[in-house]
């Protein structure tokens, strides 16, 4: 049931904004670490800072030349002087405009060959986990580390980086440009920053806890919608379109609540905002007045100032929002690191050796458990000569799957060993022994693609002949070819035409083609259809001709064709031997046997 | 082309009618922008007059009067932003609620034919995305009015300080406007396109954890790490290319205005050297220009955007125009209170897509309280016959009745009422068991539910649930197996008590060693109503009385299980493809060959 489309996985990144937010001490380590993995990248970061430094410095100057053209030219009626700082501006403004358009590549380069790196890294790390790693994650989570945590970062790299770097530039720019003009001025326009600054501080934190409420009604109401939608059909047999879209208009007006709850946060923060920034303007003009009236300072001052004003605010506001884009860039990478830092279980031991060919399969005083719970199998041997079949046959949870796991290494034996020719699994190289032993899961499993490149995965370097001689060898390659687009047939797109018994076929098909010498079957518990269901007994019956087999059994009918069936229980192996061997004995096999053949009989009157 | 102008505009009319219900939002919008506009408009003005009235002359009371004065706008003008966004907000806000209530709401209602043709995930996307893109416009609509007003009353100002200096100041910035237009239009496709790649990336992470024991299995790592580098590069190029496009955009938002300062300064300079003008008056001239940069931009954007809107707001207004198919008559007629639920199907056609009958002169009665099984070949038509029934679909020829009445003529939801189906696949809404199970009748009494649950053999196993019937299930909740929902389905089914009883291949997706326990659950329920049994497993048509073959829409045969047997060749053929499946009298004809 899982793997259907993308859309699954992204929306779980929904949650991961703000309320993540890391220590100080986190943060450092994730910004050194940060700086470490670019250094790839140190020298094209110092280039197109010096580019946006440039860039914020030409715009800052733009105020500056307005206020000399006023004072220097207009005041002395000096108009070559008016002309060349009106010549200065635009020259400075064109220079703007080239770096500004410079800097954006360069930024976007930077960030986003190092994001498709991130993700190519992580992705790498990830593949290489052990499978417990697997069994404990959420699958929508290892997703959202790939997808939406990285994408956290998208923001920053895209405008998040320059914005920031060029409102500081700017606010400080700004800065220093009202001091040297007036200082005395300069420290009474500043009184209005520390509101814009302790409003936008507020703003932030509200905002943030009001996003985070919106995300999660959003998601209950796409989840109410999802199973309106999708239980259509039951909602309308049963005539209960009115109640279901009652229960909509529930979740539905809830996300309007948690909206507007946000639109009244906006509606309180801009107002101070506005109000502060015409505060600013009269004490400009109200003292600056005074200022000039007093000789201390020129009336093109108080022009400047009224256009600095806007340099000032513009940042505060900016960064007190890219605050919120660092912050939840900050955490995914938290989480990023935390995943690469997870060492794979299963890993290649230095001077690990080819598996020999074949071999006897031997399984020595094996015990197991997941994590750190108890044994789920406690001390189970047994050996399956080269070319025989056995089958592993018990109750649900009884341990059956967890050995089979143990064969292909999964996981490793708490104690104990299994071994394969000889060598012990622990010793082998890791392609040998995926070359060597195959397991086919329960449910054919299709990766996008056409049915061709699904075959493929069981040999990435197998030849167009070869994929089309593993399905000849199974008998199953007319039935592909006779769809429209024949092997190239895209199985996602259409995933639903392929029904779960061809599925099932092109898995055996990749196993086919893998060629290994041992084969480790889970075998499927639900039912095929009627019509498939033969063709799946029949390319199983050749994909098992000749190779040691080992069959997680479900079915009492599958196992009494098996060589030899070992019975677990409570993870111990509790019998083996042949089918008649073990019937005979009247044991625990004898009696699932008995019941089994009892409801075939029953069903069949 | 002319079906994109007639979606747009479409659109357009749904955005009318969903914003018309708020207009008084809509006129409180406009007056605050309109008082937050002048107020925006009159500080520089002051200020400017402040310079030369105030400062120059070197009047400190003037001064004084102008910086109070500033201040008071201020207020006003902080007034007059909140009364702005707010409206703006709750418009937009409401508009995007109501209108995906209304969809809902006719999703609910259309018809089966409607929903088999759309994917759930494109329906997802009208009441989702589509609805987003509406809304964008929706919100920007007194922010708009406001802004063409800031447009209007600057550029009055500007002009009548001086006609020349206002033309030549304002020369560049219409292509702010045309820039920001072209930018959003070009950047639009890319970043759906960055989506989708993204889509995809996601689709091969997917993937490989979800399969991860065959990517294991197979040691096929390296593969879909090669897979995830071609995604992650396709990415990579996409960002790159909207990279350039910003590139190309965002230093324009800076410059155009710096043209026109410049021209301010140069031009304007000269004409207070030639005495037309005062200084002040340049320092205004420059606060509109900055002031105009917003409304230019976002002008610009929002043209493009407006299109992409009104096309999304098309898509939905289509949905919101398909007819119901099967409504209610308009004089319904009941069904007879004493009927026993005799099912007549009189000479029924039926396509789902024209020219491709699937019953094509089908004629069945089933008296009141008789079981039938309808068996036939894969696309023969057998569901179809149950589907007619509860007007999923209408006939095109012939006639269905229930009890003598047409069920055209019945309303629907009484049609329904009296029909319980249990479906081939099997849904349930992540409920309680207990709430699943009452779903036609939400305020069953407890025992009710039980009685239902016990007759459909699900009692037993719910409550060994962790919280029996209150345990929550479905996609979110605690997960049953296929054959303990079929008979959450089952019991949910008979809960109403129907005349009439569907089972659609109820037993399809059961263990086969836990089919036996269903059927004596279904013997039970099946007690006292009609029922259609819809089966291909010889064990589930051992369940009715009589059994009809259907091939290609019609009956070919029709008698209990044994006469069939012993006389159609189809029927045995039919039943056989199933024999090799699950219906294996012994494991020896599964290992045969």
């Amino acid at each position: 049931m899982r793997g259907g489309g993308g859309g699954g996985g992204r929306s779980s990144g929904f949650g991961m904004v703000v309320d993540e937010s890391l220590s100080r001490r986190e943060a450092e380590r994730v910004l050194k670490r940060l700086w470490r993995m670019l250094r790839p990248w140190r020298m094209r970061i110092v280039g197109s800072s010096l580019l946006i430094v440039g860039q914020t410095a030409c715009l800052l100057s733009g105020p500056a030349l307005v206020q000399r053209g006023i004072d220097d030219g207009l005041r002395v009626n000096d108009g070559a002087t008016l002309n060349r700082y009106a010549g200065a501006y635009l020259l400075v403004a064109v220079f703007a405009l080239i770096m500004g358009r410079w800097s954006i590549r360069a930024v976007a380069r930077i960030g986003e060959t190092f994001l498709r790196d991130l993700r190519v890294r992580v992705f790498q790390h990830l593949v290489s986990l052990g499978m417990d790693f697997f069994e404990r994650e959420k699958t929508g989570r290892l997703v959202a580390r790939l997808t939406s945590d990285v994408e956290a970062m998208q923001e920053l790299v895209q405008t998040g980086l320059t914005m920031f770097l060029q409102s500081g530039l700017v606010f400080v720019g700004a800065l220093i440009a009202i001091f040297l003009t007036s200082w005395q001025l300069a420290l009474c326009t500043l009184v209005v920053v520390p509101p814009v600054y302790f409003a936008s501080r507020w703003f932030r934190r509200a905002s943030n806890r009001a996003y985070l409420e919106v995300r999660e009604r959003i998601g209950t109401n796409l989840a109410t919608l999802q199973e309106g939608l999708a239980g259509v059909r039951v909602v309308q047999a049963f005539g209960r379109e009115r109640a279901f879209t009652r229960r909509f208009h529930e979740t539905n007006e809830a996300q309007f609540d948690a909206n507007l709850e946000t639109a009244k946060i906006a509606t309180r923060y801009f107002p101070v905002v506005e109000f502060s920034g015409v505060v600013g303007i009269a004490i400009i003009i109200g003292i600056g007045g005074l200022f000039v009236d007093e000789g201390i300072i020129e009336i093109g001052a108080v022009a400047a100032f009224v256009l600095y004003l806007n340099s000032l605010f513009e940042p505060v506001q900016q960064l007190s929002q890219l605050y919120n884009v660092l912050q939840s860039a900050g955490a995914a990478l938290h989480k990023l690191f935390g995943l690469l830092d997870t060492k794979p279980s299963i890993a290649e031991r230095p001077g690990a050796i080819d598996l020999p060919l074949t071999g006897p399969l031997e399984v020595e005083g094996v015990s197991f458990g997941y994590g750190d719970g108890p044994d789920v199998l406690h001390g189970v041997s047994l050996t399956v000569a080269p070319g025989e079949r056995i089958a592993l046959v018990g109750p649900t949870g009884a341990g059956k799957s967890t050995l089979a796991k143990l064969v292909v290494r999964f996981y490793d034996p708490r104690a104990g060993a299994v071994r394969f020719a000889g060598t012990d699994l622990r010793d082998a190289t890791i392609q040998s022994l995926r070359e060597r032993i195959v397991v086919v899961p329960q449910e054919g499993y299709l990766f996008a693609g056409t049915i061709r490149e699904n075959v493929r995965v069981g040999r990435a370097e197998a030849t167009d002949a070869e994929v089309d001689a593993a399905l000849e060898a199974l008998g199953i390659r007319d039935r592909f070819s006779a769809l429209p687009e024949g092997l190239e047939t895209e199985v996602r797109e259409r995933g639903s035409r392929l029904s779960a018994g061809e599925r099932q076929l092109v898995s055996l098909a990749r196993a086919a083609l893998a060629d290994p010498a041992l084969l480790v079957l889970d075998e499927a518990t639900s039912n095929l259809d009627p019509g498939t269901e033969r063709a799946v007994e029949r390319a199983l019956e050749v994909l098992t001709a000749e190779r040691t087999v080992v069959v997680v059994a479900h079915r009492l009918s599958t196992a009494a064709r098996a060589d030899r069936i070992a019975v677990i229980d409570r993870g111990n192996l509790e019998e083996l031997g042949t089918h008649d061997e073990l019937v005979r004995r009247e044991g625990r096999y004898a009696s699932l046997w008995a019941s089994w053949t009892a409801a075939q009989s029953a069903r069949a009157s | 082309m002319d079906r994109d102008k007639e979606l747009r505009r479409a659109g357009w009319r749904l955005m009318a009618s969903t914003v018309r219900p708020q207009r008084r939002w809509v006129i409180s919008g406009v007056m605050a922008g309109a008082v937050w506009t002048t107020a925006k408009i009159a500080i520089p003005a002051f200020a400017g007059a402040a310079i030369d009235n105030g400062i120059i002359p070197g009047d400190g009371n003037v001064i004084a009067k102008y910086a109070v004065l500033i201040l008071f706008v201020g207020v006003v003008q902080a007034a007059g932003t909140a009364l702005r966004r707010y409206s703006a907000f709750r418009i937009s806000y409401r508009a995007e609620t109501d209108l995906r209530q209304r969809l809902f709401a006719h999703l609910q209602r259309l018809h089966f034919a409607f929903h088999d043709h759309a994917q759930t995930g494109q329906l997802m996307a009208r009441a989702n995305s589509d609805i987003q893109q509406v809304n964008q416009v929706v919100i920007m609509l007194p922010l708009t009015i406001s802004n063409i007003l800031i447009l209007i009353g600057a550029v009055t100002v500007m002009l009548l300080k001086s006609v020349t200096l206002a033309l030549l100041a304002l020369g560049a910035m219409p292509l702010l406007a045309y820039f920001a237009t072209r930018f959003s239009h070009q950047i639009a496709p890319v970043s759906l396109e960055l989506q989708q790649e993204l889509g995809d990336l996601s689709g091969v992470v997917e993937e490989s954890i979800a399969g991860v024991r065959v990517v294991k299995g197979f040691g096929a790592e390296r593969r879909q790490t090669r897979r995830l580098n071609i995604e992650a590069d396709s990415v990579l190029d996409r960002a790159l290319v909207a990279a350039r496009m910003r590139s190309n955009f965002l230093p324009l938002v800076d410059f155009l205005p710096a043209l026109a300062l410049v021209a301010i300064l140069w031009y304007g300079g000269h004409l207070v050297l030639d005495g037309e003008l005062q200084i002040g008056d340049l320092v205004q001239f420059n606060s509109y220009i900055l002031m105009l940069i917003w409304p230019l931009r976002i002008g610009g954007m929002l043209v493009a955007q407006s299109a992409r809107s009104a096309a999304a707001a098309g898509r939905v207004s289509e949905i919101l125009e398909t007819d119901n198919a099967v409504s209610d008559p308009a004089h319904p007629k009941p069904l007879p209170r004493d009927g026993t639920g005799e099912l007549r199907f009189e000479g029924v056609r039926f396509a789902y897509t024209s020219g491709q009958p699937v019953l094509d002169g089908f004629d069945l009665v089933v008296r009141g309280g008789e079981a039938v099984a309808i068996v036939g070949p894969t696309g023969s038509g057998k569901t179809t016959v149950a589907r007619l029934l509860p007007r999923f679909y209408d006939v095109s020829e012939g006639r269905v009745l229930v009890d003598g009445v047409d069920v055209r003529d019945v309303g629907v939801h009484e049609l329904r009422r009296s029909i319980g189906i249990v479906f081939e696949e099997t849904f349930l809404f992540s409920d309680t068991v207990a709430e699943n199970i009452a779903f036609a009748i939400p305020d069953a009494p407890m025992d009710v539910v039980r009685q239902a649950a016990r007759l459909a053999g699900a009692d037993e196993f719910i409550v060994e649930l962790p919280d029996q019937y209150d345990t929550v299930i479905g996609e979110q909740g605690y997960s049953l197996s296929g054959g303990q929902r079929q008979r959450v389905a089952i019991a949910r089914a008979v809960l109403a008590d129907p005349r009439v009883l569907i089972l659609d291949d109820a037993t399809s997706s059961v263990d086969p060693t836990k089919e036996h326990e269903i059927r004596t659950a279904l013997q039970q329920v099946m007690q006292g109503r009609t029922t259609l049994i819809i089966a291909h497993r010889a064990a589930t048509i051992a369940l009715a009385d009589r059994v009809v073959l259907l091939d290609e829409g019609r009956i070919v045969a029709e008698g209990t299980h044994q006469d069939l047997l012993a006389s159609s060749e189809l029927y045995r053929k039919v039943l056989a493809q199933t024999a090799t499946g699950h219906g294996a009298p012994t494991p020896m004809s599964e290992s045969a060959p």
